[in-house]
C-alpha cells in the first residue's frame, strides 16, 4: 500500500499539503469533484494513519484496543475523580451560537487557507472520530444535524497551556460531546474547521462507541463507499438503501439502541424525518381540505372497527376491563353523527398480534370520514394524496424500492395517477378462471371456493369461512399482481361489515382496498349508516365468531344507537403510515421506520459466539 | 287520558315524542305546527302508527329505565314509525340512505356570500346545493320551512307546494326533524329577512331514527353528555366548538415547535417498564411476546434516547396513560406534548412556554386578557418566576431552608400549617414523607397551588422529588426544575436535563427505595387494606430503566425538556370546567 509515500505528510497531517492551484477559478462542479476527491484522498489517508498508531503503537493514549469492560469503567474512574476534585463533568449550559449545519451553509464558501480569526463562533456536536498529530495538535471530526465539521485544536490558538492542553485533550475520547468556542477556517486542503480557543467537554461518553471492525479489505471499501455517501450524495425519500453497509450492521443493537444507530448511520436520521414528512403532507392535505383533527380513546369498553384481537388492561379504580383500540372508526363516525363532517385521526392502533417483518404491535395510522363522498370521490382522493406526495417527497412518480431483498435488483414503483382497479371477484374469476355462485353467502360458494383452494393448493388453515377462503385466493391471484398502485374493488359483503352494499351489484359493497408493493395501504369504503342493516351484519360476524374465526368483530351497542339519530352517506378512509414510510424509505422490515420497535425480551438465552 | 291514548295510537300527529304541550295545536290539521321531534301529518304514517298499538300504548321496556319508561316508550314508537317510513321510501323506489351527496356550498359560505340581499330579494338564476341536518320545522298547507344544519352553520330551506309539486307532500310526510337532507334550488331572502334556499328539489341523505333531544329542556343529563357525545353536539352546536378549538390549539403548539426546527417523532405506548413519571401504569399482555408490557406514563426516557441519538431538538404529542381516579382534573388517557432541546436549559424552556401558550391564546381569543370561570387572567409576558421556597414562605412564613435535613422538625411545623389552615384536615399527608423536600412539597401543593391564578412559574424544586431534573448550578439540595401554574392547576414541568448516568441511577435507586418503602409501610400499617385508596396507590412494582440509563453512558448534550398537558391548555383557553368538556370520549364509570 501507500505507506511510503504518504508517511511523511501524515505525520504533520494534512496541514503541510498545498497543492491547490489557487490562481485559476474552476467551475463549481470541477470544484465539487476536485474537493470529492481529495476529500476520499484525505479520508483514505487518515485511515492508514488510524491503522498504522494501532499497529505501531498498541499501548498507545488511543486505548480503541481496550477490553469495552475496562474501558468503561477506566472512564468512570476518572469522572468519579473530576468530581473529587469539585469538578462538573455535566456543565449545566453551553450558549450555542450557531448549529453545525448553520455553520457549514455559512462558511463553506471560505478559500482554502482562508482564517476568519476575528469571528467568533460556539458550536457543539459529537466527536466521532480523534486524530492525534502531537501533544500540541489534535484533529477531531464533529458531528450535528448529520453532518461534520473538522476541529483543529492547536496549542497555539487555545487559552491553556501547552501541558494543560496536551492533558486535556488525552482526555478526549471519541463518542465525548463537545461544546467549541473558536474561529472558522479552511485548511489548505480546502476542509471546513473550526479553530478552538476554548474546547469543553459537555458530556463524556462512556462507552467504546461501536466502529467498524479494521478487517478484510472489502469491509473498509464499504466502509469509503458510506462514508463518501454521507458527505456527497445525500440520500433521498425513494431511492435505495442498503443497510449491510451501515457502520453498525447488527440489527439487535441498531433497533434496541436506536441512539447508537442514529449516531453511527447517518442515513437513518433522513429515515424518520421521511417519515415525520410524510405525516405533516397527510396532515396538510387534509387541513386544506377543511378537514377537523380530532383524538378518540385508546382504551375502549368494546374493541370495535376492525377484526383483530386486541390488548386486555385494567383500570384499578374504576375496576373495569378496558380494551386498548383496533381502530379509531366507530368513534369517528360517532362525530360525523355529531355534525363534524370532515374529521380525521392520525394516530396508534394497538393489535396482540404476532411481530413480523410487517406487523408491530403498535402502529401509525391515519383514518379519515367525509361526510357526503362516497368510495369513488375517495378512490380519486386516494390518488391524488398519494402521487402528489411521492413528488413532494422525490420530485417524481417513481420511486425504487428492494422488493427481493437488498442483493437482487430494486424495483420501481410507479404512482404516476390513474392508478388501476381491479373488480374483487370479476378479477379473482377471470385469473382462476373461476365462476363463484352468485349468492356467495351460501354453502355453495363455501364448497366451491374450498375446492378452488384444493385445486390451486392454496392454503388456508381453519375455520374455512368463506371469508377466509376468499382472502386467501384474492391473496395469491389479485394482490400478487399489484406492485404499482392498484385498488381492488367492491368486496363481498361478508368480507365487509362496515362497508355499505353496493348501490348496482347485490352481494358486493362499495369498498376499496390499495395495494402497493402487493401489501395492502389502504382500506376505505362508502360506510354504511343504514342501523337495521348495521346490527344484522354484526349478526352474522356473531355467527363467524361462534363458528371458531375469533377475529370476527363484535357489536357495538353504542355505535348501533348512533347510526340510528343517522349518519350522513359518509365515506372513510385508513390508511397504514408505517407501510408508506417502508415503501419511501426502501424498507423490508416495519423495524426500520419505528424508532422503538417491539422486540422479543433480551434475557432470553444468547447465542454465544 | 284512555280518550288520549287512543287517539295517540291512531294517529302519529304528535309524534309521540312530541310533548302534551303540542297535542293540542296539533290536532287540526292545517295550523302551522312548530315541533321539533314530531312527524307531521299523514295518513299513510297515521296507517304505521296504527300498525303499532302495543308499543305505543305500553311502555316499551317496562321497568328498565324506571320512571322513564313513558320517555322510553315515545323513543320505540318513534323508531317503529320511522322504520316504516324506511320501508316506505323504499317501496317508493327512493334509497333513505343515499350514497352521495355534491355540495356546491356549506351554509355558512351561503350566509356570507348573499349577506347583502335585502328582504324578499331572490336570485333565481343562483342554484345551490346544501345538505345537512333537519334541526327545526314548520310546516303550513301549502308551504314549509325547515332549518338545515351543516358543519358550517344553518340556513332556511324554504320549501313551496307550487314549486316541489309531488315532493312537496313527500317532504311534509317523510322528513322529520333529525334527518339528514340534501336539497337545491335558488336563493332568496324571505321578507322576514332569512336567507333562505328556496328548494327546487330534495332528497332524503339519511332517515333518522331517534328523536333529538329538546334543544331548550335537551341534554341536562350531564351524564349522556359524555356518553353520547354526539347527541350533545348535534343539541348544543358549541359543544363541536370546542373541538374546533382544540384542533385549532394542537395545531398552533405544532407550527410554532415545526418554526423553531423540532422535529415531530412517535415512541412507543407500549413499554417493558413505564418509567419517565411517577404513576400507576396500565398493564396488558402480549400473547405471542409472553409478557406483561405497560401503557406509557411519560414520553420521556425515549424522547431523551433521541437527543443521544443526535436529534437536537424533538417532541412528540401522543396520549399518555395513567392508572388513577378519574376527575374533573384527571382522564386515565391524555395529551401532552414533550419537547427536548439540546444545548438549553431550563431558562429557556420558560420562553418556550410562555411563547407557546400566548401563541395558541392569540390564535384562540386575539388577545391575551382571558377569561376562565369568571376569573381574569392575564397572559401578558412576562409571567412572574419565583422559587417554590419563596412561594412557600410568603404564603406561611416558614422558611423551609432553615430545617436543614432537620425531617422530624419539618413535619411537625408542616402538620401545624395544614392542622389550621385547611378545612379538612390535611396533617396526615405529611406523615409518610420521607424527606424534607416532601413535606415542602405538600405544603406547597396544599396552601400555595391554589393561589397560583395568574400565569406562574414555580422554579427550583427539591432535589426529592425531582428524580431526572439536574441539580442546581448554585443551590444545592435543589434542581433546575420549573412548573408552570395557571388558575390554580400545573399546565407545565421542564427540567435542565439530568445528564449524568452515574448521579441519574443512584436517583432511580432512591425513588425505588422510597416508593417500596411507602407501600411496605402501607402494608404492614393494619388500617390499610387491599383495594383501599391509598394502599392502591402504591402497590404496583417500580423497576430501574437499565436501557435508559445504558444511553446515558453514551452521552446526552445538556438540554432541557418540557412537559405541557394539552387538555389542560385547551381547557383554559375554551374557558371549559372540567376535562371531560375537552375530550371528545372521556372515561366514564360504568352505567348501571
Amino acid at each position: 500500500m501507500a505507506d511510503g509515500i504518504e508517511e511523511a505528510a501524515n505525520s504533520v497531517s494534512n496541514l503541510s499539503v498545498t497543492d491547490t492551484p489557487a490562481a485559476e477559478a474552476p467551475s463549481k462542479n470541477a470544484l465539487k469533484k476536485e474537493l470529492k476527491k481529495k476529500k476520499k484522498e484525505e479520508e483514505n489517508r487518515l485511515k492508514e494513519e488510524e491503522k498504522k498508531k494501532k499497529s505501531q503503537k498498541p499501548s498507545s493514549a488511543d486505548d480503541e484496543d481496550m477490553d469495552p469492560t475496562q474501558y468503561y469503567e477506566n472512564r468512570l474512574k476518572v469522572l468519579a475523580s473530576v468530581k473529587v476534585a469539585g469538578g462538573n463533568p455535566y456543565p449545566h449550559k453551553f450558549q450555542v451560537s450557531m448549529t453545525i449545519t448553520e455553520y457549514i451553509e455559512k462558511y463553506r464558501v471560505l478559500n482554502e487557507g482562508d482564517h476568519l480569526k476575528d469571528v467568533e463562533v460556539n458550536i457543539a456536536g459529537r466527536i466521532m472520530n480523534k486524530r492525534t498529530s502531537s501533544s500540541k495538535l489534535f484533529f477531531y471530526d464533529l458531528y450535528g444535524g448529520g453532518l461534520k465539521v473538522q476541529v483543529m485544536a492547536d496549542a497555539r490558538e487555545s487559552d491553556m497551556d501547552e501541558i494543560e492542553f496536551a492533558k486535556y485533550h488525552s482526555g478526549v475520547k471519541r463518542g465525548d460531546i463537545v461544546g467549541i468556542c473558536g474561529y472558522p477556517g479552511k485548511s489548505k486542503r480546502g476542509e471546513l474547521s473550526i479553530f478552538p480557543k476554548r474546547f469543553t467537554v459537555l458530556s463524556p461518553c462512556l462507552h467504546m462507541m461501536p466502529r467498524q471492525k479494521a478487517g478484510p479489505g472489502i469491509e473498509n471499501a464499504s466502509v469509503k463507499k458510506n462514508e463518501g455517501k454521507v458527505a456527497s450524495d445525500v440520500w433521498v425519500p425513494g431511492m435505495t438503501r442498503n443497510p449491510e453497509t451501515y457502520i453498525l450492521k447488527d440489527q439487535e443493537t441498531r433497533y434496541r439502541q436506536r441512539y447508537l444507530d442514529l449516531m453511527l448511520n447517518h442515513e437513518v436520521r433522513q429515515i424518520f424525518k421521511t417519515r415525520a414528512k410524510i405525516i405533516n403532507y397527510i396532515r396538510d392535505f387534509l387541513n386544506k381540505l377543511d378537514f377537523l383533527e380530532v383524538e378518540t380513546p385508546m382504551m375502549n369498553m368494546i374493541a370495535g372497527g376492525a377484526a383483530a384481537k386486541p390488548f386486555v388492561t385494567h383500570h384499578n379504580e374504576l375496576n373495569m376491563k378496558l380494551f386498548m383500540r383496533i381502530a379509531p372508526e366507530l368513534y369517528l363516525k360517532e362525530l360525523v353523527v355529531g355534525g363534524l363532517d370532515r374529521v380525521y385521526e392520525i394516530g396508534k392502533q394497538f393489535r396482540n398480534e404476532g411481530i413480523d417483518l410487517t406487523h408491530n404491535p403498535e402502529f401509525t395510522t391515519c383514518e379519515f370520514y367525509m361526510a357526503f363522498a362516497d368510495y369513488n370521490d375517495l378512490m380519486a382522493l386516494t390518488e391524488e394524496m398519494l402521487s402528489g406526495m411521492v413528488k413532494s417527497l422525490t420530485g417524481g412518480y417513481k420511486i425504487k424500492y428492494h422488493a427481493n431483498g437488498v442483493d437482487k435488483d430494486p424495483i420501481e414503483i410507479d404512482f404516476t395517477p390513474p392508478f388501476r382497479r381491479i373488480d374483487m371477484i370479476e378479477g379473482l374469476e377471470t385469473m382462476a378462471n373461476l365462476s363463484i355462485p352468485k349468492d356467495i353467502s351460501s354453502e355453495a360458494a363455501n364448497k366451491y371456493l374450498l375446492d378452488a383452494c384444493v385445486k390451486f393448493d392454496v392454503k388456508c388453515p381453519p375455520p374455512q369461512t368463506t371469508t377466509r377462503l376468499l382472502d386467501k385466493l384474492v391473496g395469491h391471484f389479485l394482490e400478487e399482481t399489484c406492485v404499482n398502485p392498484t385498488f381492488i374493488i367492491n368486496h363481498p359483503e361478508i368480507m365487509s361489515p362496515l362497508a355499505k352494499w353496493h348501490r348496482s351489484k347485490p352481494g358486493l359493497t362499495e369498498r376499496f382496498e390499495l395495494f402497493i408493493n402487493k401489501h395492502e395501504v389502504c382500506n376505505a369504503y362508502t360506510e354504511l349508516n343504514d342501523p337495521v342493516v348495521q346490527r344484522q351484519r354484526f349478526a352474522e360476524q356473531l355467527k363467524d365468531r361462534q363458528s371458531g374465526d375469533d377475529e370476527a368483530m363484535a357489536l357495538d351497542e353504542t355505535f348501533c344507537t348512533a347510526l340510528e339519530y343517522g349518519l350522513p352517506p359518509t365515506g372513510g378512509w385508513g390508511l397504514g403510515v408505517d407501510r408508506l414510510a417502508m415503501l419511501f424509505t426502501d424498507s423490508q422490515n416495519i423495524k426500520e421506520v419505528l424508532l422503538f420497535p417491539a422486540m422479543k425480551p433480551q434475557d432470553e438465552p444468547l447465542t454465544k459466539g | 287520558m284512555d280518550a288520549l291514548r287512543v287517539w295517540r295510537a291512531s294517529s302519529h300527529f304528535i309524534g309521540f315524542a312530541s310533548r302534551a304541550t303540542c297535542a293540542a295545536a296539533t290536532s287540526r290539521a292545517n295550523v302551522s305546527v312548530r315541533s321539533r321531534c314530531c312527524s307531521s301529518s299523514s295518513a299513510a304514517s297515521a296507517a304505521a302508527a296504527a300498525e303499532l298499538p302495543s308499543t305505543t300504548v305500553a311502555p316499551a321496556n317496562p321497568g328498565r329505565r324506571g320512571r322513564n319508561s313513558s320517555s322510553t316508550s315515545d323513543r320505540e314508537s318513534i323508531r317503529a314509525i320511522r322504520l316504516k317510513k324506511v320501508e316506505e321510501l323504499r317501496s317508493k323506489g327512493h334509497e333513505p340512505y343515499a350514497y352521495k351527496w355534491t355540495r356546491s356550498h356549506t351554509a355558512c359560505q351561503l350566509q356570507d356570500i348573499y349577506s347583502q340581499l335585502a328582504n324578499g330579494e331572490e336570485c333565481k338564476e343562483d342554484l345551490v346545493s346544501i345538505a345537512g341536518r333537519i334541526v327545526a320545522r314548520r310546516a303550513f298547507g301549502k308551504l314549509a320551512f325547515l332549518t338545515l344544519r351543516d358543519d358550517s352553520g344553518t340556513i332556511q330551506l324554504y320549501c313551496e307546494k307550487e314549486i316541489l309539486e309531488d315532493q312537496f307532500e313527500q317532504l311534509k310526510t317523510f322528513v322529520d326533524i333529525g334527518d339528514i337532507v340534501g336539497a337545491n334550488g335558488s336563493i332568496k331572502k324571505t321578507e322576514k329577512g332569512e336567507l333562505s334556499v328556496c328548494v327546487k328539489n330534495f332528497e332524503i341523505l339519511t332517515k333518522s331514527l331517534l328523536p333529538l333531544p329538546d334543544k331548550y329542556h335537551g341534554l341536562t343529563d350531564v351524564d349522556k353528555r359524555y356518553r353520547q357525545r354526539y347527541v350533545d353536539m348535534i343539541a348544543n352546536h358549541e359543544v363541536a366548538d370546542v373541538f374546533r378549538i382544540r384542533a385549532k390549539i394542537v395545531s398552533e403548539i405544532r407550527k410554532t415547535m415545526e418554526s423553531l426546527g423540532f422535529i415531530e417523532v412517535e415512541t412507543p405506548v407500549l413499554q417493558g417498564a413505564a418509567g419517565g413519571a411517577e404513576a400507576r401504569p396500565f398493564v396488558t399482555y402480549h400473547n405471542s411476546l409472553g409478557r406483561n408490557l405497560y401503557l406509557r406514563i411519560a414520553t420521556e426516557l425515549h424522547l431523551k434516547r433521541m437527543l443521544v441519538g443526535g436529534l437536537e431538538k424533538v417532541f412528540e404529542i401522543g396520549r399518555i396513560f395513567r392508572n388513577e381516579g378519574i376527575s374533573t382534573r384527571h382522564n386515565p388517557e391524555f395529551t401532552t406534548i414533550e419537547m427536548y432541546e439540546a444545548y438549553s436549559d431550563y431558562q429557556s424552556m420558560m420562553n418556550m412556554a410562555e411563547e407557546i401558550v400566548t401563541q395558541c391564546a392569540l390564535v384562540v381569543h386575539g388577545k391575551l386578557d382571558i377569561d376562565y370561570q369568571g376569573v381574569q387572567i392575564s397572559l401578558q409576558r412576562p409571567w412572574r418566576r419565583e422559587t417554590m421556597h419563596n412561594l412557600v414562605k410568603e404564603a406561611t412564613g416558614i422558611d423551609f431552608d432553615e430545617f436543614k435535613n432537620n425531617l422530624e422538625a419539618a413535619k411537625r411545623v408542616a402538620r401545624g400549617i395544614l392542622g389550621s389552615r385547611s378545612e379538612n384536615n390535611d396533617s396526615h399527608l405529611v406523615e409518610t414523607c420521607p424527606s424534607v423536600g416532601h413535606v415542602l412539597n405538600e405544603i406547597f401543593e396544599t396552601i400555595v397551588e391554589p393561589t397560583l391564578v395568574q400565569p406562574t412559574f414555580v422554579l427550583d424544586y427539591p432535589i426529592e422529588i425531582s428524580p431526572l431534573a439536574k441539580p442546581h448550578r448554585r443551590q444545592k439540595g435543589l434542581t433546575e426544575r420549573f412548573e408552570l401554574y395557571i388558575c390554580g392547576r400545573e399546565i407545565a414541568n421542564a427540567f435542565s436535563e439530568l445528564t449524568d448516568p452515574v448521579d441519574q441511577r443512584s436517583r432511580f435507586e432512591e425513588q425505588i427505595k422510597q416508593h417500596n418503602d411507602k407501600r411496605a409501610t402501607l402494608v404492614s400499617n393494619s388500617k390499610y387494606v387491599e383495594g383501599e385508596k391509598e394502599f392502591d396507590d402504591y402497590s404496583y412494582e417500580v423497576s430501574l430503566d437499565e436501557d435508559f440509563l445504558t444511553s446515558l453512558e453514551y452521552g446526552m448534550p445538556p438540554a432541557s425538556g418540557m412537559g405541557l398537558g394539552i387538555d389542560r391548555l385547551v381547557m383554559l383557553l375554551t374557558n371549559s370546567a372540567s376535562i371531560r368538556d375537552v375530550i371528545a370520549f372521556p372515561v366514564l364509570k360504568i352505567q348501571h
